[in-house]
């Protein structure tokens, strides 16, 4: 008699315990991304927008799943943009942490090493500003990515170049770097289309900073423009170099740096004129509400304002919240990974996303985003005009690489 | 022709650097054999120090690179005294692992009270000089007159200065030296104080010039040995050739050959040298 | 001038001079004569400062300069003219010179020319590029510019063809002539004894004879041993 009321007693502890714990939940979710080193100004504003989004996610009320509400939980490691780090950080947050939803991803080297393996595992992996475009073309069901690929930018920047009437263009860039070679392969194909020709591909890396020599020998050749493709500081030096050897043709890149970035290296009468051929990103001029707010919020947490890529890593979270709520669970991936290739664009999300088939994944978990053309005016990057990109068509061109 | 002239031009300012790293290096292996591989590591440092006073503090440029000179030599006769001469009399294998220690302690204090950001020293000179299509930025021009002047003040001071020839005296013989009634416990001060400055002034330039980050002492001082066997170990007329031959080198392979290959082809052009002449360029056999 | 009293010295763990006593008056030219490894260029290096003193006592003008930096006992006025000659091949004559007078104030070049010829026209030359002869000048001349009280030569006619041996006797005759205090380790013992007013017969370490230049070259242990007749 008294063991058994002992025993309900317990049982309904339990209950009771559980009960009172369902009520608000722990959901961990990790972030791997550049912290350190000389990816960190990718990376960092990367992981600080998933701790921002985590938060008001949160004081949001968090994330419903049936009857229970879950609370984000944000683990970060640091990845250095290394392969074998990013391999180590993210073996830690599944194994060791438990965590089935990890975020960021700000560089496609220590990316791509983890896509070779997150097929194999029980969680969901969503990309950020990694760019090389064969992340979202291994069939990776449970992998999506916020950046549209460098090529899909590079054949909108080749037809906005051929728009300018330029003939003959010479290239410099980081063209051993894989998504920077896919933005100048996709650019040159897209200007030969209207007669255009690249006369020269000259190369530097990413520690390089004199680019002297590669500019004295593009500027023999007599190009009708030049364009700088590559990490910003390198291409700050080569827009800065430029000026130095008395270059003035007009000079187009893809860098997406910021002003602060350019004005640490070059003068802002060395930058005028420089156009940015990017991904439109965070761009305070054209930006919708949630971007302002986005903005406002970063720099008053932070102290800087956000880097242009890093609402990646903020429209992740927010992407996760969404597919998590639609796929009424939190421990099955799979669900959640069908649930994210079936999401409509959110109000929350601040990069401005542009559809396909009504959705912002696509069958390949990619999403797209509008191009810009930006130009350096007076000491500030200023939107210009879109370029003309084409989603569908080139949803279709990825689906056709699987 | 104007392509391989501006090549050239290019080409020197970057000697102009690796002389003047390749100067403090040398004198310091002439007179006490060492392999000082914390010259980089020093150098920047002074170039984050002009950089902390001119760009954060507000101090006019000149007075900062001042500053940092004068730092450099204390620093440089700190070294010498802390960690070199303790381990004068000892196996060459402890002055060896007291560089590479030494080396490290330094990029961790840069790391520390620099950060791990690229720092580029704004200088306000951007003017650009224009002669037959060939150009000279007015950056490149100031860095390439300060490394004459540095490179023609030192030649000076070592031929014509009663310290200067005691400083050859000490790398040409030591014991004959101690004979000249030269204090050789002193020698050893002075020269680290000018090899200190000269690398200070070295860091100013590429600050400015390019950037400083972690790595880029690192880098610049296994260019400066290049130079050291390329000219000939402890030379100085060999520091100033290699430094340019090297600089001027890695320009034109760059612009003719391929900009992928810089670094690789001004090494064997390095090796080329030595198969041809052992001794270096301006080494004596 | 310079008095030398129970003097041991060594390298490391060794000792190669063992208690030695030996004096040099003002004016006088005393040679060191002995077989190679009876510790005559260690005491000079001792006197020197090159070589640290393990116990006993080197006075120079009254002053105990045992142990002291060898540029300190240059600038008390000691001047060594090293054996193998030790000049700095990569500079050149005058500079050569000119360092020669570092620590003291210097003789006067142009009559150092004059007393040298042979230097005056290898002037610019770096000293590195000179014959053993002109080079074993330049090292005497270089010794003399400090205008030393007491000239110390080690070995100079070593490894000299024998007429140029023979100028280089000639030259220390004529400094000797001057009234300067001369010390000379040779092995040469004849042209030593020549010069000398006096000499000490180093054997192992030890000094087993003294007395005048003439009186050794006729001493039959020293003719047996070291004038070869």
């Amino acid at each position: 008699m008294m063991g058994k009321s002992l025993l309900t007693c317990s049982v309904a502890a339990l209950l009771l315990g559980t009960g009172s714990l369902a009520a608000q939940e722990t959901l961990k979710i990790g972030v791997a991304d550049a912290l350190t080193g000389g990816a960190a100004v990718y990376g960092l504003p990367q992981a600080n927008s998933v701790e921002m989004a985590a938060d008001e996610i949160n004081a949001a009320g968090g994330i419903s799943v049936g009857d229970e509400t879950y609370m984000l939980d944000v683990i970060v490691y640091d990845d250095k943009a290394n392969p074998t780090e990013a391999t180590n950080a993210v073996r830690k947050l599944i194994d060791r942490d438990g965590v089935k939803y990890i975020l960021g991803f700000c560089c496609s080297g220590a990316t791509g090493a983890i896509a070779s393996f997150i097929g194999y595992e029980d969680a969901v992996m969503l990309v950020g500003n990694a760019a090389e475009r064969s992340i979202t073309t291994q069939g990776l069901t449970n992998l999506v990515r916020t950046r549209p690929p460098a090529d899909y930018t590079g054949a909108a920047a080749g037809a906005f170049v051929a728009r300018q009437g330029h003939k003959r263009v010479a290239v410099l860039g980081a063209l051993e770097t894989s998504f920077y070679a896919s933005y100048v392969e996709a650019f040159e194909e897209e200007f030969a289309k209207s007669g255009g020709e690249v006369i020269a591909h000259e190369v530097f890396a990413s520690k390089d900073r004199d680019m002297s020599p590669q500019l004295t020998k593009i500027r023999a050749m007599d190009p009708d423009a030049l364009l700088v493709v590559g990490y910003v500081e390198p291409a700050a030096f080569a827009y800065r170099q430029s000026t130095e050897l008395g270059m003035d043709i007009p000079r187009y890149g893809f860098t997406s740096g910021s002003e602060e970035q350019f004005l640490r290296v070059a003068t802002t009468e060395q930058m005028e004129g420089v156009w940015d051929l990017r991904p439109t990103e965070l761009t305070l001029q054209s930006t919708t509400d949630a971007g302002l707010a986005y903005h406002e919020h970063y720099l008053e947490r932070f102290g800087d304002a956000p880097s242009p890529s890093s609402p990646y890593a903020y429209d992740q979270a927010w992407a996760l919240k969404h597919a998590i709520e639609a796929a009424g669970s939190v421990d099955d991936t799979e669900a959640v990974a069908a649930a994210l290739r079936d999401l409509k664009i959110f109000p929350e999300a601040v990069m401005q996303y542009r559809p396909v088939n009504g959705k912002m994944f696509d069958d390949n978990g990619q999403a797209y985003t509008a191009n810009g053309a930006f130009q350096w005016q007076d000491g500030h990057w200023v939107f210009v005009e879109e370029l003309p990109s084409d989603p569908e068509a080139y949803s279709e061109f990825l689906s056709s690489l699987n | 022709m104007t392509e391989i002239l501006q090549q050239i031009i290019n080409g020197i300012a970057i000697g102009g650097v690796y002389v003047l790293i390749a100067l403090g290096l040398t004198i310091v292996f002439g007179i006490l054999g060492i392999a000082h591989f914390a010259h980089g590591s020093v150098s920047m440092f002074g170039g984050y120090l002009t950089f902390f006073l001119a760009a954060q503090h507000g101090i006019p440029l000149a007075l900062a690179i001042t500053i940092a000179l004068i730092t450099g030599m204390v620093l440089g006769v700190l070294i010498e005294l802390l960690a070199y001469r303790p381990v004068r009399h000892a196996n060459h294998i402890n002055a060896f692992i007291v560089a590479l220690g030494l080396t490290m302690m330094v990029e961790g204090a840069n790391l520390q009270f620099f950060g791990a950001e690229q720092i580029v020293i704004p200088t306000g000179a951007t003017r650009v000089f224009s002669i037959g299509g060939v150009t000279l930025p007015e950056l490149r021009l100031y860095v390439i007159l300060a490394a004459a002047a540095l490179i023609a003040a030192m030649t000076i001071f070592v031929e014509k200065t009663k310290t200067g020839q005691a400083i050859r005296a000490v790398a040409e013989n030591r014991d004959a030296a101690i004979l000249m009634g030269i204090n050789v416990q002193m020698i050893p001060l002075v020269v680290f104080a000018i090899s200190t400055a000269l690398g200070v002034a070295a860091g100013v330039m590429v600050g400015s010039l390019f950037a400083i980050a972690p790595g880029v002492g690192e880098g610049l001082v296994v260019k400066g040995f290049a130079v050291l066997i390329l000219g000939g170990l402890g030379s100085i007329p060999g520091a100033v050739v290699g430094g340019i031959v090297l600089g001027v080198t890695e320009a034109l392979a760059a612009g003719f050959i391929s900009s992928a290959y810089k670094d690789v082809i001004a090494f064997v052009v390095m090796i080329a040298v030595l198969l041809l002449r052992p001794q270096g360029l301006m080494g004596r056999a | 001038m310079l008095e030398i009293q129970s003097l041991r010295t060594g390298y490391g763990p060794i000792e190669v001079v063992h208690g030695i006593d030996m004096t040099v008056r003002e004016g006088e030219c005393v040679a060191l004569i002995g077989a190679n490894g009876a510790g005559k260029s260690s005491t000079l290096k001792t006197i020197c400062g090159l070589l640290p003193a393990r116990s006993g006592q080197i006075r120079f003008d009254e002053q105990d300069i045992t142990n002291r930096k060898g540029h300190a006992i240059v600038k008390a006025g000691i001047t060594m003219c090293p054996e193998g000659r030790q000049v700095f091949p990569g500079m050149t004559v005058m500079q050569n010179l000119r360092l020669g007078a570092y620590a003291r104030k210097g003789a006067d070049l142009d009559q150092m020319l004059d007393m040298f010829p042979i230097l005056r026209e290898r002037a610019g030359q770096a000293a590195g590029t000179l014959s053993g002869g002109e080079q074993e000048m330049l090292a005497i001349a270089r010794a003399l510019m400090s205008q030393p009280r007491l000239c110390i030569f080690d070995e100079p006619s070593l490894g000299l063809a024998p007429k140029i041996v023979a100028e280089v006797a000639e030259t220390i005759a004529r400094i000797k002539a001057t009234g300067m205090t001369i010390l000379l380790v040779e092995q040469n013992s004849l042209m030593a004894l020549r010069l000398a007013d006096r000499a000490y017969l180093f054997e192992a370490g030890e000094i087993v004879l003294e007395g005048t230049g003439a009186e050794l070259q006729t001493h039959p242990e020293v003719v047996k041993a070291y004038l070869g007749h």
